[in-house]
């Protein structure tokens, strides 16, 4: 009935522990601190890996040995100019929140994945990218330096001129080499108040590389959506939508709401017991969603729908039940898509797994260490996890060996070591400069373990 | 408007803050640590375009309060239409049998420095357009228990140096408030399993502004704690020796 007096502590509770793609680890130990002077306490001894909103795929901010430090009270704006075009945030500020402030201004980040409830933190640590990549590149793009905590090292500036090897290491280290206060992001202004969104008709697999490269060199955004339930000759058709900023009039940005934030997590998610994703209803929903997208034709967004589509489709998540489901995003260089996109075709009818979505977009970004980065077409499907999907992630795994791809990391909780290692030419040098600046290896979590890092 | 808000790095403070600055109060922070009073600020600052003034002093040290308090409203020349004194805690070591050091820093942080805050600060408050000063109790303070000793016990007097100072204000347009607050979304439920309600810092900051125009003395926040507060003090002895929270 009392508050806890030793206000340089937070308290530990343990939790069960279940990552937003449903794979669960039973229950590890959190902290949510709200003080500065937690810091200054904090044991040089144990593991402990920082957590935000807790929504990532991949289990990387948690795992069974570590204390995960929850960083949602660190949620404000320290620094805003306008003129510089650089706002400073704390580490546990929400997108959405940011977005808001911002749009406000006339100003946005260009970076920024679909969910607004997403931190910061976690944006820098797994190095996101947005709705146009091969634009934008990724989140690490727009951070001009960063405030990392280490026990060892204390409050470290870091950016492309300080310790730029750590900053590297620590924009797409999925949390392994400390706590990321506050970071100084780069705004640019808001284009236009609307995207005008054109929808055209993608026939089959074949089409999509060269409609993605067609549209991209004159589009603000673009995306293309298949329906890979069909493996027959039309495996892969869908729509490609088109987006290009427009001005609306007497446009206003209400942005997501503080309630839209919160409506989802990895518990929420998994709150429905039962998947209803089968062969047929995904056939049948694919069905409908391609007749409704294509009757819609051209339209006409304000730019948080575009930017935040998420917090309209929460349902598609949750229906996956309490088992969940997997994602297998991969970058494919754009010489092996065809082959990609053949072999996906061939793995899906040997799994037998229905495919729930199929995405396609252009990709560019920096490529070194485990940033899921560089040139190509990042492909991504989503199935649930039923009888044959660890199969079919197994083979898709081989398939991007082959072909030279990179997955994920971030997206797949139980994507293997081998695999990472294979695809990430600079793995060992991630991994010497994680062990170099922390050689205790405090900051773990089990997508670190998992990886060997 | 002016506020004052002691106890504003965390929780009920912090949230209060940002409900003040939304609805434009200059705003005067309080806590021990600059670094969470300059964040707090900056944001304030930043997203709803307030003055902030930002004091660090530890409410552990009453005459520290008292001096740096003095020290700001010389340099100052703010009027104050809110205090609010949503700070304290207990110790872990709070028992019976406690420490001289553990009796003191409980009590000079819940109640001795809110004390001395209120009769430095009250010569300041905006007597012409009325005003207010909320404390914050507990309902740990209902009824003396063998864990949170001291911590009850100084709730338990706070709450009656608030019904002494309602009665000194009451021929002014200066209103006073005590909340006995319950379990909240705070550090204090952390990772609790409770079969209760605990609502937001946000949702109990919201409540404690809405409600500065009113005047009800004392009441339990979220309300339904009074109805546990009656039956914990209706509770026979024989009953209560065996509670054990």
């Amino acid at each position: 009935m009392s508050p806890s007096s030793d206000k340089s502590r937070a308290p530990q509770s343990s939790f069960r522990a279940i990552s937003f793609d449903g794979n669960d680890l039973g229950r590890c130990t959190f902290q949510r601190p709200d003080r500065y002077s937690f810091f200054d306490c904090m044991p040089a001894t144990g593991c402990v890996i920082a957590r935000g909103a807790g929504l990532s795929y991949a289990a990387a901010s948690f795992g069974t040995n570590s204390v995960s430090v929850q960083m949602t009270s660190f949620d404000r704006i320290l620094r805003f100019s306008a003129e510089d075009g650089i706002v400073e945030v704390e580490a546990g500020m929400r997108l959405g929140e940011l977005f808001n402030f911002l749009a406000t201004r006339g100003l946005y980040l260009p970076v920024q994945p679909g969910y607004g409830a997403l931190s910061i933190g976690g944006c820098i640590a797994a190095d996101v990218h947005g709705k146009n990549p091969h634009r934008n590149g990724t989140f690490l793009n727009q951070i001009e330096s960063l405030r990392l905590f280490h026990p060892r090292h204390g409050f470290v500036e870091l950016s492309s001129d300080r310790n730029p090897e750590v900053f590297r290491a620590t924009c797409g280290g999925y949390g392994s080499t400390g706590i990321i206060i506050s970071a100084r992001l780069i705004v640019s202004p808001i284009p236009a108040s609307g995207v005008a969104l054109e929808i055209t008709s993608v026939a089959d697999a074949d089409e999509i590389a060269p409609q993605l490269v067609g549209a991209g060199n004159h589009c603000d955004f673009v995306y293309s959506w298949h329906d890979c339930t069909n493996p027959g000759k039309h495996f892969g058709r869908g729509y490609l939508v088109k987006g290009r900023f427009v001005d609306l009039p007497a446009a206003t940005f209400t942005g997501p709401r503080r309630s839209q934030m919160r409506r989802l997590s990895a518990d929420s998610r998994a709150a429905h017991g039962v998947c209803i994703y089968n062969r047929w209803s995904t056939k049948l929903m694919n069905l409908a969603h391609e007749r409704m997208r294509r009757n819609g034709r051209a339209k006409v967004q304000t730019l948080d729908r575009v930017l935040f589509p998420i917090h309209a489709s929460e349902i598609y998540f949750r229906a996956f039940g309490k088992h969940g489901f997997h994602e297998y995003q991969a970058l494919i260089p754009m010489k092996s898509f065809d082959r990609y996109m053949l072999g996906v075709r061939n793995a899906i009818l040997k799994a037998g797994v229905p495919i729930t979505l199929a995405s396609g977009k252009l990709f560019g970004g920096n490529a070194d260490l485990l940033r899921f980065g560089g040139d190509g077409i990042c492909f991504a499907l989503n199935f649930p996890r039923v009888r044959g999907a660890t199969d079919l992630m197994h083979d898709l795994d081989l398939l991007l060996g082959e072909l030279g791809g990179r997955p994920n990391i971030i997206k797949d909780s139980r994507l293997p070591r081998s695999t990472v290692e294979a695809a990430y030419p600079e793995y060992f040098r991630f991994r010497s400069i994680v062990h170099a600046w922390d050689p205790d290896r405090l900051f773990r979590s089990e997508l670190t373990d998992r990886l060997g890092l | 408007m002016n506020a004052l808000v002691f106890g504003a790095s965390a929780g009920i403070g912090r949230s209060l803050c940002r409900v003040l600055a939304a609805r434009g109060d200059s705003l005067t922070l309080i806590s021990r640590d600059m670094r969470d009073l300059e964040a707090e600020g900056a944001h304030c600052r930043a997203v709803y375009g307030v003055e902030v003034d930002c004091l660090a002093m530890d409410a552990a040290d009453p005459r520290k309060v008292s001096e740096v308090l003095t020290a700001y409203l010389a340099a100052s020349d703010r009027c104050f239409d809110t205090l609010l004194f949503p700070v304290g805690g207990a110790l872990d070591n709070d028992l019976v049998r406690s420490s001289v050091d553990t009796i003191e820093r409980t009590f000079n942080t819940n109640l001795l420095s809110v004390m001395t805050a209120v009769s430095v600060l009250l010569p300041r408050m905006a007597t012409g357009r009325g005003g207010a000063i909320v404390g914050f109790g507990s309902i740990a303070s209902i009824r003396g228990r063998n864990s949170n000793v001291a911590y009850a016990a100084a709730k338990r007097a706070l709450e009656s140096f608030f019904e002494s100072l309602r009665h000194d204000l009451s021929v002014s347009a200066i209103n006073v408030q005590f909340y006995r607050l319950g379990y909240i979304a705070t550090q204090q439920s952390f990772g609790r399993r409770l079969l209760i309600p605990v609502p937001s810092p946000e949702t109990v900051a919201a409540t404690v502004v809405a409600n500065l125009g009113r005047h009800f003395g004392s009441r339990s926040l979220p309300r339904f704690w009074l109805l546990a507060a009656i039956a914990l003090r209706l509770l026979p002895w024989r009953l209560f020796r065996q509670l054990r929270f």
